[in-house]
């Protein structure tokens, strides 16, 4: 009976927070200056994808090309599983949550090379090898990010992550956690600065070749992975599901939302570089920084 | 019945690893023969772990060597191969008759 | 039921590490021998050993993904998705792959196997937590220190830089046929920097 109605909150967390997040998409041009959409354009563009009909490049390989979208949303779903909606209450509760999370932030570069290498067509293989180049060392802060969230918890399940917050968030005890976190997620949904996968400068990149029903699917998933990212963020910087007066899915609903709008606003504000400067921006300023961090949380949890 | 059964999914994981570790020509696909060889001995270790060693701790931590030894050998495979292909620009066995200079 | 799923995935990752070297790809090799070891991992997590299995998943995607940048800069035939097949000694392989196998699985069958199976209240990930950071710890340091070596040692061998020179001076790619004249394009005249015995009057 819980697991029933916990599938079905994660199910509709999901739907509901991607439609969210593709009308944050349309709102976050009125940041910068641009013009804003309605809160319906996301459903009239996610039709009108359904509606068009499928490229099919030469030789693809066609398993992979059609699989790619579908890894990515069950991605999403995998590593929401183990977030826990209120105390204690996740799909999955196992006491290994945000190495089931890093797993799924690994194969989601897997899954973005697969989507990029299918079509066997240029755009989409440059999209692909140069994301992954980019994402592999990203993969390292995020490691020790949440390491360091894991060390006050005396734990590596979620569950217990929320529960080591019950006195002051970990956006507190470890302000450089969410900063890094957050380049973690504008890599897994391939946004602003850490969107080498799907830029404009080469022509939509793996989603180059992507038309109809498996491009509305892709563009779906991507959206599911914020929702994924921005609830595992909340959970382990803001408290998840912890909060005064309303139950705990509400509290998380919340902070999530916030944390996408956040996304959102640096992944439309902020220039993507070039993958060179990139690799060193990652491996010179961001890999120190986060031993910084891991150490700092590390004698703070002492 | 289980052991015996991931015991011999082992054996196979290590002859099949074998096989491509002696066949492949280009040294990316030699090094997945040996990387499927080390997963073999994972399955073992995990498989005699759980049903025959009655929860001690010391098996998991074999596990955790092996996965170590797995990334030594990728790195400093990869390593190499970049080194050899920088002097010879070579990424098959055959390209190196001597590994002098 | 669970032992119903292990051999499942036991025949899963035996057959994708077939796979590895059948495929055309060496891309779809690559994501093969990745879901073989997803397989071992899913074992270990139903075999009550959450982290191991877990952190096998983890760990094989980013070394695949590292495998597969790696095919795509040095295969001679990219992202490939044409047929190929690249063996040497491939009777020698064959007969000693096989024998390997068959001895190791004779091994297995002529051994009685001990039936002691994890207590099912076992906390599993902090039993190893205490014994990598307790008994131990020498070898986890080991490891650890290991890895640093190996980190220090693959950054010297790949380096371009080095205390000699460049890695890459005189490189010549190798010949078509043994002991031939290197392969791929020869550059034309004063343009590539190896042709430093051409003499023309103007320099």
């Amino acid at each position: 009976m819980t697991t029933a109605l916990l599938v079905l909150t994660l199910a509709s967390t999901l739907a509901v927070g991607a439609w969210l997040g593709a009308w944050f998409d349309r709102l976050a041009p009125l940041l910068y200056g641009g013009r804003a959409a309605g809160p319906l354009a996301p459903l009239r563009a996610g039709a009108a994808a359904l509606l068009r009909p499928r490229i099919e490049t030469e030789a693809p390989d066609r398993m992979n090309a059609r699989l790619a979208p579908g890894w990515y949303l069950a991605l999403a779903a995998a590593g929401l599983s183990v977030v826990p909606f209120a105390p204690g209450a996740a799909l999955i509760e196992t006491p290994v949550g945000i190495v089931v999370w890093g797993s799924c932030e690994a194969l989601t570069i897997v899954a973005v090379f697969l989507h990029g290498w299918s079509p066997n067509a240029p755009f989409p293989l440059i999209g692909a090898y140069r994301y992954a180049a980019i994402g592999l060392p990203v993969m390292l802060p995020s490691m020790f990010v949440l390491i360091a969230a894991a060390l006050p918890a005396e734990s590596l399940s979620f569950t217990a992550i929320v529960e080591s917050q019950r006195e002051v968030w970990n956006i507190v005890r470890q302000p450089l956690g969410l900063p890094l976190f957050l380049i973690v997620g504008l890599t897994l949904t391939l946004r602003g600065p850490m969107d080498f996968a799907d830029a404009a400068d080469i022509a939509g990149g793996t989603s180059a070749e992507d038309s109809g029903p498996g491009r509305a699917l892709w563009q779906g998933a991507r959206l599911a992975m914020l929702v994924s990212f921005s609830a595992v963020a909340a959970t382990t910087f803001l408290g998840g599901p912890l909060g005064p007066a309303l139950p705990g899915p509400v509290w998380l609903w919340i902070k999530t939302a916030a944390i996408m709008a956040l996304t959102v606003a640096v992944g439309h504000g902020v220039a993507r570089t070039t993958p060179s400067r990139m690799l060193t921006i990652l491996w010179v300023v961001l890999l120190p920084l986060s031993f910084v961090h891991l150490l700092v949380s590390g004698v703070l949890a002492l | 019945m289980t052991l015996t059964i991931v015991l011999l999914g082992a054996a196979a994981l290590i002859g099949i690893g074998l096989y491509g570790a002696l066949s492949q020509q280009s040294f990316v696909m030699l090094m997945m023969g040996l990387e499927l060889m080390l997963n073999g001995a994972l399955l073992a270790i995990i498989g005699l772990w759980s049903l025959a060693l009655g929860g001690m701790p010391e098996g998991q931590l074999l596990a955790i060597i092996v996965m170590a030894v797995m990334a030594v050998e990728m790195s400093i495979g990869f390593a190499l191969i970049v080194a050899v292909y920088r002097k010879r620009q070579a990424d098959m066995t055959e390209a190196l008759g001597t590994l002098k200079g | 039921m669970i032992d119903a799923l292990v051999i499942l995935l036991v025949l899963f990752a035996a057959w994708t590490g077939w796979r590895v070297f059948r495929v055309d790809s060496m891309i779809r090799a690559t994501f093969s021998l990745m879901l073989s070891f997803i397989s071992v991992g899913a074992i270990g997590v139903l075999l009550s050993a959450p982290y191991i299995g877990v952190a096998t998943v983890f760990m094989m995607a980013v070394e695949m993904m590292v495998m597969g940048i790696f095919m795509v800069m040095f295969m001679m035939n990219p992202a490939g998705l044409n047929p190929m097949m690249m063996v040497h000694q491939h009777k020698l392989s064959i007969v000693a792959g096989v024998l390997a196998a068959l001895g190791l699985g004779a091994a297995v069958l002529t051994t009685t196997l001990p039936t002691d199976p994890v207590p099912g209240e076992t906390d599993v990930v902090s039993d190893l937590g205490h014994e990598l950071l307790g008994p131990s710890m020498l070898i986890f340091e080991t490891a650890g220190v290991t890895l640093l070596a190996t980190m220090i040692g693959a950054v010297v061998l790949s380096s371009r830089r080095g205390r000699y020179g460049q890695a890459d001076e005189g490189s010549r790619p190798p010949g078509l046929d043994p002991g031939g004249p290197p392969a791929g394009r020869q550059p034309e005249g004063e343009g590539g920097h190896h042709h430093h015995h051409h003499h023309h009057g103007g320099h």
